[in-house]
């Protein structure tokens, strides 16, 4: 098999003595900035990308993937031991972790979040390793008009999923674009929005954007309405561990969560929300314990957590083949490798091969590491939840104003990081979901070039997006995900007033 | 999140909420103005599609999404704030604590090129500690130092970025 081969090669690249220290510090990295409380993968990734501004783009990406699994395995102790999930999918983990926590289980929700995130890990790479060749060499025959199709597919399906209202989504999502139309328009090289600042012929960097939506953002709001009650850690005591029962428990809930996770994943849906949420009511279906669930329950953490560690994985198998990032966390590094100076998408495979499979390698390497880093060790990530508020919210802005002030050394993009916390605390204050924004901004300019690159292959003419049969078949499907959830709704409120509420 | 109050009945005509019809006017606003920003941009020479075109497309979407969002405020939608971690869902918001941090981010700002980075942001640090609530002012102020120079120090030596070292110019 080609891929074993260059899976091979990928592991030659990551396991030089350097590149382990990158991989280890990514990992380390990443658990430490994902467990604390209020920073899930996407802002861990942004926070810590100036960090990276100086190594060579394969050590670069090497952490990444590093500070990329890192993430999402800390998430999951604040989830469990602070009841406060760093971002949606960690909604279950919070929900049936914290339970059995509380009920003295903590070492047991941690060890099975752990396992069953490397089990689901290391099974999404071996997935990833096999998927990603195969359609990066058909995703090379891909037209433009086909692109732009899919990048549409991605807008409406992360604008409809994220938050309750797809209108709020798509507003969100257009505050992105237009944000992206900022700077020179790279086809014509007419400045376009810039009101007259030479900062702004460059575009607002993406940097800026998503750590002023999230951290700042975030900080603001926390400080408007702060929680006066001291937050509840739950004490762990000794490492994370399980027992014979346990394991018999959760292999299986691990094995059906990285089933349902990977393909969510991979496809354009709006990330791993869907299969977390799967996952946890097929296993209370099939449990033996029915009874347990919501009062914390290993299979309610074991299958979710698995499927959301899948997810992880597959995202990476659109953003890595063709170039489409269906979660924030995968926008982020999509713009890490542009700012590289690299496209991610099927051309990456044949242009930087070393790049991409040591990226693959590092991801088998970072999870048996984050494995070894998560059972031991807990201990010392429970104890950073007990850093207090003030100084772990000042810590973040700190960190903040160095990963924008480092990108261009200018003071008039701190002002800008200003402008988009006051935006970002807005957007929570009246529930606008921040992560189609952040595809928007990222994506805007793609789906841009795509379009004006189809439409002078057709010789301007825009019927090419409807006689292309991929990309209206792609189109109808964009169009279907836009109606289909509106006739349910209105259908479920026909049907039964008072019923369940759909959404 | 879970919606934890159920939505007001369709049948019930909610009051207006002035916020939200101001959240959705300025969302007008916005499309107006990124629709008059767009009629200044030139024409491309040479081009099937201009740089035009996309800019009209967000503005045009912008503003009919605004105009949905008038609508469904008129008959009475009122936004739930996001319930995030650390923040108390009940507690009743206090706009001054994020005018304190904004403040303190401006000021610490505008110290970054004269006094540099490690004071700067030093400010910045001790506003947020304030806004938290945090009242062991020394504590705080020695706190703030201390994480200002470990940054930068380790930005500066460890990493090799170049951040503004003010009148510390020469000591670090």
């Amino acid at each position: 098999m080609d891929a074993v081969q260059s899976l091979l090669a990928g592991f030659e690249t990551a396991l030089t003595p350097l590149n382990l220290l990158w991989a280890l510090l990514g990992v380390t990295l990443g658990t430490l900035v994902g467990v604390l409380p209020g920073i899930g993968p996407a802002l861990t990734v942004a926070l810590l990308l100036p960090v990276t501004a100086k190594l060579p783009p394969v050590s670069a990406f090497i952490m990444f993937a590093g500070i990329y699994y890192g993430g999402m395995f800390g998430g999951s102790t604040t989830s469990i031991l602070l009841n406060t999930p760093g971002e949606s999918s960690s909604i279950i983990t919070a929900l049936e972790g914290n339970k059995m926590a509380r009920r003295g289980r903590a070492a047991a929700a941690l060890a099975t979040a752990a396992i069953g995130s490397f089990v689901a890990g290391t099974i999404g790479t071996a997935l990833l390793t096999f998927a990603a060749p195969a359609i990066a060499e058909v995703a090379v025959q891909i037209p433009p008009s086909a692109k732009f199709a899919l990048i549409m597919l991605a807008f409406v399906t992360i604008s409809a999923t994220f938050g309750g209202s797809p209108l709020r989504g798509l507003i969100s999502l257009f505050f992105g674009l237009a944000i992206g139309l900022v700077g020179t328009d790279l086809q014509s090289g007419q400045a376009r929005f810039t009101l007259g600042y030479p900062e702004l012929l460059d575009g607002i960097d993406f940097v800026t954007v998503v750590i002023g939506l999230f951290a700042v953002g975030e900080t603001l709001f926390v400080a408007s309405r702060l929680r006066k009650d001291k937050a509840s850690v739950i004490k762990l005591e000794g490492n994370a561990s399980m027992t014979r029962d346990d394991w018999r428990r959760s292999w299986k809930p691990w094995l059906r969560g990285t089933a349902l996770g990977f393909p969510f994943g991979a496809i354009p849906a709006g990330g791993a929300e869907i299969p977390t949420f799967l996952s946890y009511t097929l296993e209370k279906k099939l449990s033996r314990h029915p009874e347990e669930f919501g009062k914390g329950a290993i299979e309610g953490v074991a299958g979710p957590e698995a499927a959301n560690n899948a997810s992880a994985a597959g995202v990476l198998v659109p953003l890595l083949t063709l170039g489409l990032p269906t979660s924030a966390t995968a926008a982020i590094l999509l713009a890490a490798f542009q700012q590289y100076g690299l496209q991610p998408g099927p051309l990456l495979f044949v242009t930087s091969p070393d790049l991409v499979w040591g990226l693959i390698a590092s991801l088998y390497i970072g999870n048996v590491m984050l494995l070894a880093l998560n059972l031991p060790l807990a201990p010392i990530w429970a104890r950073l939840l007990l850093i207090p508020r003030p100084f772990l919210y000042a810590g973040i802005l700190v960190f903040s104003t160095v990963g924008v002030y480092s990108l261009n050394n200018s003071v008039f993009d701190l002002f800008l990081l200003a402008i988009f916390g006051v935006i970002g605390y807005g957007m929570r204050r009246f529930d606008f979901p921040v992560t189609p924004a952040i595809i928007g901004v990222i994506l805007g300019p793609v789906a841009e070039s795509q379009f004006r690159t189809a439409t002078q292959q057709s010789n301007g003419d825009f019927s090419v997006f409807v006689r292309q049969p991929l990309s209206a078949f792609i189109l109808l499907l964009v169009l279907l995900s836009l109606i289909i959830p509106q006739v349910l709704k209105a259908r479920a409120r026909a049907a039964g007033r008072g019923a369940v509420q759909a959404g | 999140m879970t919606d934890p109050s159920p939505s007001p009945a369709p049948a019930v005509r909610a009051p207006l909420s002035l916020p939200d019809l101001a959240v959705a006017l300025g969302i007008l606003v916005l499309g107006g103005l990124l629709l008059a920003g767009t009629l200044q941009i030139p024409f491309g020479i040479n081009a099937v599609v201009g740089p035009r075109v996309f800019p009209l497309i967000v503005s045009v979407g912008t503003l009919l999404l605004g105009a949905l969002l008038l609508v469904s405020t008129l008959r009475g939608y009122r936004a739930e704030p996001a319930a995030e971690e650390d923040s108390d869902p009940d507690a009743k918001p206090d706009l001054r604590q994020p005018g304190i941090i904004l403040a303190g981010f401006l000021v610490g700002t505008l110290l970054l090129q004269p006094l540099g980075f490690v004071l700067g942001t030093a400010v910045m640090y001790f506003s947020v500690g304030f806004a938290f609530g945090e009242r062991r002012l020394p504590l705080l102020v020695g706190v703030a130092l201390v994480v200002a120079l470990v940054t930068y120090v380790a930005f500066t030596r460890g990493l090799g970025l170049s951040l503004p070292a003010g009148v510390l110019k020469g000591v670090l």
